[in-house]
């Protein structure tokens, strides 16, 4: 395979050589004396990438430059090539939910949009990649990213996009990956009364949601089976929008942390035969023979949890250290019990994948510029290799979003993304130089 | 996999003192003892059975007379024999109960003990909701309980709406999940609530109906209403489409969409489910038997009903039952005429009584709160005793299954050092299923569950519960987390302040 398509690249290539190679090709890159590092661990020292047209041509230690290449970087041997990062699911450049939203006259009903119901919402009609969100992204070595929006029980829609700075609108990869679904209550919680404010309204509603849905679709269908002779059905955008999962079609991206709240997903998963992938999922591990068994993936978050106070030493926020010695059995039993919780958590990764649990990477929650620092805490705390890490950055995110034929690799016939570090990816030192986002390369 | 070097343990072992090492071994039997203890969860199947003889007891069986030095032979969670010398089938264990008492699992038909939210206080119905997915299973309350010796509690929605959410029947089986802990025989029940706590929520909170107990009625009969009308238009749409989808032809049906909310409504009329009433005064106490009259339902209970002993032969007569504190009044309006008398006036009048908590600290031992019914209203230790056990199953549905010993019913027990009902004896065992899940000989100090573990709670924080820093018992329980939602925070500052000025 790889074979045929360079033949034929250099095929198509000489066929238009008479002509003029500029205007009529698309011109070669190439990074040379660099190290590669494939996402199952291989390395090539001195190797060259080439790429054309977003797409990876070579990859290897005596790749030989185009003549026609356009642009070759000499890395000297110290660069680090990695697959581009994708973020399984983030919110950059996404607008802020509003803060004090409006007593609704009727709490029961107060219509879907004030509700947190906006299923209908398309991350890509909403993304503003103005100002540097998206550039502060990139600079942390992810090239492509699932971008949905921040909201409530369901927020919308979430899109894939190479990222690209400002510019990162236009490049659409992917449209409507799924649905984000959040046990979250309507905004402003309790005071503002806006059903549903509590786990088991946002469980009921979303039944409500899907029988009403369910309604609609039928009408639709009968009335075209009647040639319009039946009273035409009401039409209503947020429910149309939810065709696809009524209709078993599409991914729920469903946040949670608990356990608990797994339990409660399984409940609906049990009437609704949803496409569920976990994101988040701090405390999952408790789960994972159930995840396993059916099979349901994770874009686990890479956050650590908090330490105990007691816990704390002079590498973290001293303010907070408690060096008191434990004053009674029951208290030293108590501080086993923590370290215990805190490791249990730290590792939650750790043991999603020794139980085969398929894991990826949501950035969720965190700021772009911690998000190294955390990969470096679940390297030391989280029990997880380099290799590891990297895995769950690349390969099994395009795997759960179902791009690993395009995106994950630096193989010939992939996608040109990758990202470029002045040394190993998880050294303290490590910073991004530039990335390659679908071809396009920003340098730092 | 390999793991990492452990880099915790290596911080922990640096903070290891003298003292500690030399308690070492202790700590590390006790910590096995816990570990064994808590990570039972983890291989216990959701509806794990066991099989027990309880020896030479005396057992109150609520049902008969008590039986001195008597044999209960439980096989795979059954009562399935009470007598005298009993054989011991091979691989049953036994509990020698001699100058102990075996009772039946206390039930608690009014709890919020682990509801993760109890009020979805957004519309005056809300029966589309249900307790059964705001468990939480992991309080540690729980197990607090179970010292108490109950077995079995009804986990209820809250009073804020008239017709409130579903409420989950529970078994107390510390450790499992969610599922693992709901009754599965048991019936469905709902809490509907009458006066102050609606109007106050909805009426002056949201500025909707109702804001009188008239309102209160006008919604019931609003919703009862409408989800008859629901029932009939949803069921002819299904017959159609039934038809149009087996002719392929014709003209095809207008869609009525399920409606969860009219869909339990409707089960209610039907019988399906039974409904729980928050309640104080007689007169709404009346009022929601006339419109159950006008619309067929029938066995339900009142919840607090401190005026019900006012109206105790026309309860009687309806066949409606009543739950009710022993003594605890006065902590709003309607709740100022009061009398700890009730539980005995009603039960003297033929109502099926019983006494509940609505509290975390009081459920410990509702065995006291019983006796009360002795020591006000002379109602006999068997009856007492039935107003926390056989009462309270009848009242959720479940007698044919717990509420007694007998044989063919679930084996929910608890085996005491003294009489139940006195204040020197203690609970030493509480069985479930025929499985212990509280016995004071391994009562460990910390029974928290791994998944209640936090990594970041402050010790010295979890010396108390949350009941001991008030004067008491909660204002109102049921009305968790909403008051917010109907006043000021001065006015629920004074709210409170004149609770405590009654109550001291």
């Amino acid at each position: 395979m790889k074979t045929i398509s360079y033949i034929s690249a250099v095929l198509i290539f000489s066929i238009l050589l008479p002509n003029s190679i500029l205007a009529q090709s698309p011109p070669a890159y190439a990074l040379e004396n660099v190290t590669i590092h494939h996402s199952d661990g291989n390395l090539i020292e001195s190797g060259t990438i080439i790429w054309r047209d977003g797409v990876i041509v070579t990859v290897g230690s005596d790749a030989e430059i185009p003549f026609d290449a356009y642009s070759v970087i000499d890395g000297g041997d110290s660069l680090h090539v990695y697959p581009g990062f994708i973020d399984g699911l983030g919110t950059w450049g996404s607008p802020e939910p509003p803060e004090n939203p409006e007593q609704p006259d009727d709490p029961g009903n107060p219509g879907y949009d004030r509700a947190g119901i906006q299923p209908d919402r398309s991350a890509s009609d909403h993304l503003n990649a103005s100002g540097s969100t998206i550039t502060d992204v990139m600079k942390t070595g992810i090239t492509t990213a699932n971008l949905g929006l921040k909201g409530y029980m369901l927020a919308g829609q979430s899109d894939l996009f190479f990222l690209n700075g400002e510019e990162t609108p236009d490049f659409l990869f992917k449209e409507s990956t799924g649905y984000q679904f959040a046990f979250k209550g309507s905004a402003g919680g309790w005071g503002s009364r806006a059903y549903p404010t509590t786990t088991m309204g946002v469980m009921a509603q979303f039944r409500q949601l899907m029988y009403d849905a369910e309604a609609l679709q039928d009408h639709i269908q009968y009335f075209a089976d009647a040639d319009g002779t039946i009273q035409p059905p009401k039409r209503e955008e947020v429910l149309e929008s939810l065709f696809p999962i009524l209709n078993g079609v599409a991914n729920l991206f469903a946040s949670l942390d608990s356990p608990e709240n797994f339990e409660r997903l399984m409940i609906l998963d049990e009437e609704f035969d949803l496409d569920v992938i976990i994101v988040s999922g701090k405390s999952i591990h408790f789960k994972f023979s159930e995840l396993n068994e059916m099979d349901i993936p994770v874009l686990a978050s890479i956050e650590l949890p908090k330490k105990p106070d007691w816990m704390k030493d002079d590498d973290d926020d001293s303010e907070d250290e408690d060096p008191r010695e434990p004053e009674s059995k029951e208290e030293e039993r108590y501080r086993e019990r923590q370290a215990e919780a805190y490791k249990a958590a730290a590792e939650n990764i750790r043991t999603l994948l020794d139980e085969g649990v398929t894991v990826g990477f949501t950035s969720i929650g965190l700021e772009a510029d911690k998000l190294h620092e955390h990969l470096r805490g679940l390297k030391k705390e989280g029990g997880l290799t380099d290799d590891e890490i990297l895995q769950l950055l690349t390969i099994n995110t395009a795997e759960i979003l179902d791009i690993s034929q395009t995106l994950g690799q630096l193989e010939p016939g992939f996608n040109a993304s990758f990202a470029v570090f002045n040394s190993p990816f998880l050294e303290e030192k490590a910073a991004v130089k530039m990335i390659i986002s679908n071809g396009v390369i920003h340098e730092f | 996999m390999n793991f990492k070097p452990n880099i915790l343990s290596q911080k922990m072992n640096r903070r290891d003192s003298n003292f500690l090492k030399t308690i070492k071994s202790v700590v590390s039997l006790f910590g096995l003892m816990i570990a064994f203890m808590v990570s039972q969860p983890d291989w216990v199947a959701a509806q794990e059975t066991g099989s027990v003889l309880i020896e030479n007891g005396t057992v109150i069986t609520i049902a008969g007379e008590n039986l001195a030095n008597t044999d209960v032979l439980v096989e795979d969670g059954i009562i399935t024999e009470i007598g005298e010398n009993l054989d011991v089938p091979r691989g049953v264990d036994r509990i020698d109960a001699t100058d102990k008492f075996v009772m039946p699992g206390i039930i608690d038909a009014h709890s919020h003990l682990n509801g993760v939210d109890v009020n979805e206080a957004t519309a005056p119905a809300t029966p589309q909701v249900t307790m059964k997915e705001s468990i939480d299973p992991n309080n540690v309350s729980i197990y607090a309980a179970l010292a108490g010796g109950i077995t079995s509690i009804n986990l209820m929605h809250g009073s804020a709406n008239v017709i409130g959410g579903r409420n989950a029947t529970l078994k107390l089986r510390y450790g499992q999940d969610q599922q693992g802990l709901i009754f599965e025989d048991a019936p469905q029940t709902v809490k509907f609530a009458l006066g102050e706590n609606p109007m106050r929520v909805h009426g002056e909170g949201s500025g909707i109906h109702p804001s009188t107990r008239m309102g209160v009625e006008m919604v019931i009969r609003e919703y009862f209403d409408a989800a008859i009308d629901y029932r009939r238009n949803r069921t002819e749409y299904l017959d159609a489409r039934e038809e149009y989808n087996q002719a392929g032809e014709g003209t095809p049906p207008i869609p009525v969409a399920k409606n969860l909310r009219l869909e339990v409504i409707a089960d209610i009329i039907d019988g399906n489910i039974l409904v729980h009433c928050h309640s104080y005064r007689a007169d709404e106490i009346l009022m929601l038997t006339r419109i159950f009259d006008d619309y067929g339902v029938e066995n339900y209970t009142f919840q607090h009903a401190n005026e019900a002993f006012k109206v105790a032969p026309e309860l009687a007569e309806q066949g409606a039952h009543a739950s009710v504190f022993a003594d605890w009044w006065a902590y709003k309006f309607e709740v100022y005429y009061s009398t700890a008398y009730n539980a005995s006036i009603l039960n003297e009048n033929g109502v099926v009584v019983s006494i509940n908590s609505d509290d975390d600290e009081l459920i410990r031992h509702l065995n006291h709160e019983a006796a009360k019914t002795i020591r006000y209203g002379n109602t006999s230790e068997n009856d007492a005793l039935r107003m926390i056990t056989l009462n309270p199953a009848i009242q959720l549905g479940i007698d044919e299954y717990v509420g007694s010993i007998e044989e063919g019913k679930h084996a929910d027990i608890t085996i005491w050092n003294g009489h139940p009902l006195s204040v020197y004896s203690v609970n030493e065992k509480t069985i479930i299923d025929g499985v212990v899940y509280f016995d004071r000989e391994n009562d460990a100090d910390d029974m928290r569950l791994d998944r209640a573990v936090s990594a970041t709670e402050n010790y010295k924080d979890t010396q108390s519960r949350a009941y001991q820093h008030s004067d008491g018992r909660d204002a109102d329980a049921c009305m968790q987390d909403v008051f917010i939602l109907f006043d000021s925070h001065e006015n629920r500052q004074a709210f409170h302040q004149e609770f405590h000025n009654h109550t001291k």
